[in-house]
């Protein structure tokens, strides 16, 4: 009998099950209801929630180019600018400008982001004089392409 | 433009230049990935201390905006910009950053071509047969400011944040606005529609220096 249960006695038993727990329900703690408490219920979802976060990761671009967008509306709108011609004109400047940076500027900058406007309102004019001007008017300043080499 | 035309009832709003509202929106946003503040922060930033600078651009303003001979659509397009916060550089869906906004002389909307006998306002009470349906007059007097409220109610975001927003607007039918209200108001709103003039608003010698198409001779008679 003696050597029959010896190796029952030696087996491997599951020694840290404690920590293999925590390591997922560390990111349930936040949840809602039992999943927060029960590794059944958290397993499920905390798979879903970490599915859920890397798809997101591709929505999460999209979202914060629309929110710069929106501040950039609102910072133009101040200055008497629309959106779209503040964006083409400054393009047309040959200012390139993301639009993460200009929202940026927009909030801390803010005399930066008058300049830029009153620029892109100058170079606006100047599409104008140059479209409507019957040519007699001298080509505008900001109008001008540098090609860098 | 429109506060001196509206009489001595309403005195003029402080009307800041462009761009200096601006000027306090230093702080970004709830918790986005903005940069730091730059060091060459103008020197009227340097004597503020981090929180009062936070109070200052998060801070709710006061707008007012007349509503007289305007579309209410208009009307509604201007306020709901306001009262979710996208006038300011700083807007997140989430921070809470709109202001408050008082329409008045909601008696005196205009809608445009047909409206007023057209266009139809629908409800049902939830009993068995209490589908009801009235046009924009007979809504409107009833309760003066029920179509402007119902307008910037669906021009809102369908969101949990609609109802709190619709409690920062205020709507009054005329003229007559609270003394409490009134000293919180910061700035007008510029009405989004020019009123035209009407003829007996002409003097006659604007009437007569007018160019005329044609001048129809002494004996002329219309059939």
């Amino acid at each position: 009998m003696v050597l029959l249960s010896a190796p029952r006695w030696l087996r491997s038993r599951l020694t840290d099950r404690f920590w293999r727990v925590q390591e997922v329900l560390k990111y349930a703690r936040h949840f809602r209801g039992r999943k927060n408490r029960c590794y059944s219920l958290a397993i499920r979802s905390v798979r879903r929630a970490f599915v859920k976060s890397t798809k997101a990761r591709r929505e999460k671009k999209r979202f914060l180019r629309a929110l710069w967008i929106t501040r950039i509306e609102a910072a133009s709108l101040e200055h008497g600018l629309k959106y779209p011609s503040f964006i083409s004109n400054l393009l047309k400047s040959q200012v390139e400008l993301n639009r993460k940076m200009i929202a940026d500027l927009a909030i801390y900058e803010p005399k930066t982001f008058k300049s830029l406007a009153a620029l892109a309102q100058r170079r606006r004019q100047e599409g104008f004089l140059a479209a409507l001007g019957d040519g007699k008017e001298p080509e505008g300043i900001f109008s001008r392409i540098v090609h860098h080499c | 433009m429109a506060a001196a035309a509206n009489g001595p009832r309403r005195p003029p709003l402080h009307r800041p230049s462009q761009g200096s509202a601006s000027a306090s929106r230093r702080c970004g946003g709830p918790g986005a990935a903005l940069p730091l503040p730059s060091a060459a922060a103008g020197a009227a930033m340097a004597s503020y201390t981090k929180a009062a600078q936070q109070w200052a651009t998060f801070a709710r303003a006061w707008y007012l905006l007349d509503a007289k001979m305007q579309p209410p659509g208009k009307i509604a397009a201007a306020t709901v910009m306001r009262l979710e916060g996208r006038h300011k550089p700083i807007y997140h869906a989430l921070s809470d950053c709109g202001d408050h906004v008082v329409i008045i002389n909601t008696r005196h909307i205009a809608f445009s071509g047909n409206k007023w006998e057209q266009k139809v306002y629908s409800s049902h009470t939830g009993y068995p047969g209490g589908f009801k349906q009235v046009t924009a007059t007979q809504l409107h007097l009833k309760d003066p400011t029920a179509i402007v409220k119902l307008t910037v109610y669906r021009m809102l975001p369908k969101n949990l944040q609609r109802r709190t927003m619709m409690q920062r607007l205020h709507l009054f039918p005329d003229d007559v606005i609270p003394e409490d209200i009134q000293n919180n108001l910061l700035q007008e709103i510029p009405q989004p529609r020019v009123v035209p003039r009407r003829l007996d608003e002409y003097t006659p010698e604007e009437i007569a220096a007018f160019p005329k198409v044609w001048i129809p001779p002494k004996d002329f008679r219309r059939r």
